[in-house]
């Protein structure tokens, strides 16, 4: 009786110790959940990128869970916001991972932010799913723990609108404003590679993403006698040079990336109707938003957010670009097993490779590709109707290590 | 670049500059005449602009209120802000310390509540066009295109400017506040009310934001950052000159024609550039800035 008591007891403390250690290695993981880090803009002026974002990977979420959880697991999540902000992004992360112990982080919706975070992710070896976050400067080189890019890579942004213009447009001289920044560095060298093939002049002009008066570097562009404009600058700088090519009579396509397109509503009162004359927008999901080929995720967020959804001008823009990466990582760890460690997660993102059904491209990652989709679709849009138009671009940049 | 594109680049620089370098004038001119008479470089020049925009668009288009209630209400509302901050606040700070230093913490202060209540209302958080109040359609000024937009920008600013300086030059309520700046002991001395002369100071630079933010918000687009562009009316007031109106007023054109020029014969990336460069030239060649008068050095 004594011996089995011991022997009891011993056993009860050696599985205490093996799940301490188990917990240990794993953090965030219980037998009935699996704990998740969800951080994105919720409030600021760059709350438009996120704020919704991050309502739908929860809803994702939510829905999961209530079909029945992963391997018998409810995903639980706890979210920050980072304001886009390096700063707050990085304080974020840490507490996730700090005072949270979650599993695996799913969060950002502004590339130079999330960069900020990449040592510390990295050192920390937190499996690292970006939210909307173009977040290049993070994604390549290659690490063992950061994918992103699900709605788009900003390398693949300006190759893809390349290839619309020359291909659909018939532009020779294109003429491209950038920011002057690593964000419009790196959509550039994607550019320059589609330019290449397609035998197209790139005319560049980088700008401040806080820059007032846009007359010169439009004037300058004129001057090149361009077939296109492309602008691939966030949603204020891109607005201002739309105006100023109304004003100045510039009758010849602009065409916006998806980056500038906070707000359709807005940018129509920002810049007048006549001024979207000869207008195209760049979208990285198979429809316009709020098109016939996304409406179960609209009706999705309309039954989790019915207080939002009565709101004017919601769900945001970017609202269902949340998706991809909550299925990323909801798959990653399906395909992990019933016994998820980080390693494992880590090694079925590494092979994933699935269609979304919300992104015009495959969501593929390998060896060395962390980032998720490099297609797009593009709409022609006169501040009233949207017109999505035929063919999906996808831009060539690969990364090639140096 | 051929010739004739150069001179296009030239008259429209110029042009653009002119408009843009009007809004600097402005700002510059409501930071130097509370330097002059305060001695404190106000650092939420910027914030007050910005929060008169938001009131303006707020009322304007938020409230849909007539445009002849909204302007006075903005002025209003810009004047009596910043005539309490420095009847409540900044009073207080000098009974208290007597260091200038926090004087001007206390503008920062004054910045970041202002910027964050902006916040708070929501209206910040999408780049938002003002309604332009007159047409914006083009005209050719020899080879520079303006809107008329633009023209009502100059014209505005320049007749603003100039009837402040009509203010302070022939007003006894101006030569009081000029007197202030010169030497606020003999001011008092002949009858001067300090305080009262202050808050009005204040308030007045409050109503010449509220000026620039009307005027500018249509062509730059609201968010609550464009506070930020006061640098470019510092730039201003350094080039001109410290504590002088008038060269408050040319340094606002230089920095908008030198901004305009930078972007279309050197490079768009080195507009920001632009106004720095500006500084570091004039504090070489006459520290005291363009209309500093004579250079004075303080021993200590």
């Amino acid at each position: 009786m004594k011996t089995n008591g011991i022997v009891r007891g011993l056993t009860l403390a050696g599985g205490l110790l093996m799940s301490l250690a188990a917990g240990a290695q794993e953090p965030g993981i219980t037998d009935k959940t699996i704990k998740i880090g969800i951080f994105g803009p919720l409030s600021g002026q760059n709350m438009a990128y996120g704020f919704d974002v991050v309502n739908a990977a929860k809803m994702y979420y939510d829905k999961v869970n209530k079909d029945g959880g992963i391997h018998g697991r409810k995903i639980e999540y706890v979210v920050e916001d980072d304001r886009c902000n390096a700063n707050d992004l990085v304080a974020a992360v840490k507490k996730l991972v700090e005072q949270e112990n979650v599993f695996m982080l799913n969060g950002g919706s502004c590339s130079a932010a999330v960069v900020a975070a990449k040592d510390y992710i990295v050192r920390n070896k937190v499996p690292y799913l970006m939210l909307n976050a173009s977040g290049d400067g993070a994604l390549f080189p290659p690490t063992d723990y950061i994918f992103g890019a699900f709605s788009i890579s900003q390398y693949a942004v300006g190759g893809a609108m390349v290839e619309f213009a020359a291909k659909s447009l018939g532009a020779k001289t294109v003429a491209y404003i950038n920011h002057d920044d690593a964000y419009g560095a790196w959509n550039l060298e994607g550019s320059k590679k589609d330019a290449e093939v397609n035998g197209v002049k790139l005319v560049v002009e980088s700008v401040n993403p806080t820059i007032n008066d846009v007359t010169a570097p439009f004037l300058k562009l004129r001057a090149a006698n361009p077939d296109a404009i492309l602008l691939v600058t966030y949603a204020r700088p891109a607005a201002l040079l739309i105006k100023k090519a109304a004003e100045l009579g510039f009758n010849k396509p602009i065409i916006l990336s998806v980056t500038g397109t906070a707000s359709l509503n807005q940018l129509v009162g920002n810049v007048g109707k006549d001024a979207l004359k000869n207008f195209y927008t760049q979208e990285v999901m198979i429809d316009s938003p709020g098109g016939d080929k996304l409406k179960p995720i609209y009706d999705m967020y309309k039954a989790a957010y019915p207080d939002l959804a009565a709101k004017p001008d919601h769900p945001q823009t970017y609202m269902p670009y949340g998706i991809p990466p909550a299925m990323s990582l909801v798959k990653a760890l399906q395909d992990a097993g019933p016994n998820p460690t980080r390693e494992k997660v880590l090694a079925a993102l590494k092979a994933q490779d699935f269609d979304s059904g919300v992104m015009a491209g495959r969501m593929q990652f390998g060896p060395q590709q962390r980032a998720a989709n490099r297609s797009t679709i593009f709409i022609k849009y006169d501040g009233t109707t949207m017109a999505p138009l035929p063919g999906v671009f996808t831009s060539r940049w690969t990364y090639e290590a140096k | 670049m051929d010739l004739q594109l150069a001179l296009i680049f030239l008259q429209q620089g110029i042009a653009s500059g002119l408009v843009s370098g009007s809004v600097y004038a402005l700002l510059a001119l409501a930071i130097v005449i509370i330097f002059k008479t305060s001695d404190v470089p106000n650092f939420a020049q910027g914030e007050v602009f910005m929060a008169a925009g938001y009131v303006a668009l707020y009322l304007f288009v938020f409230q849909q209120m007539p445009i002849w209630i909204v302007l006075p209400a903005t002025l209003l509302a810009a004047f009596l802000a910043m005539a309490l901050f420095r009847r409540v606040v900044l009073d207080q700070v000098a009974k208290s310390a007597k260091d200038l230093v926090y004087l001007v913490i206390a503008t920062l202060g004054l910045s970041y509540v202002l910027k964050g209540l902006v916040r708070r209302t929501g209206f910040g958080d999408t780049p938002r066009s003002f309604p332009a109040l007159v047409p914006t359609d083009s005209v050719m000024i020899g080879q520079a295109s303006v809107t008329l937009l633009d023209l009502a920008i100059f014209g505005t600013a320049v007749a603003v400017m100039a009837a402040f300086f009509w203010m302070f030059n022939y007003t006894k309520t101006g030569r009081a506040m000029r007197a202030v700046g010169m030497n606020p002991k003999a001011a008092q001395l002949v009858g001067v009310d300090l305080r009262r002369c202050h808050m009005l100071i204040w308030g007045l630079s409050g109503v010449i934001s509220a000026i620039a933010a009307l005027l500018i918000s249509p062509k730059i687009l609201m968010t609550a950052d464009m506070g930020s562009i006061v640098m470019l009316a510092f730039a201003a007031a350094i080039v001109g000159g410290f504590s002088s109106l008038p060269g408050a007023i040319v340094g606002g054109f230089i920095i908008g024609i030198v901004e305009n020029m930078v972007g279309l014969f050197i490079s768009s990336r080195a507009i920001v550039l632009a106004p720095f460069l500006a500084i570091l030239i004039v504090l070489v060649l006459r520290p005291q800035g363009l209309f500093g008068g004579k250079l004075t050095i303080k021993k200590v």
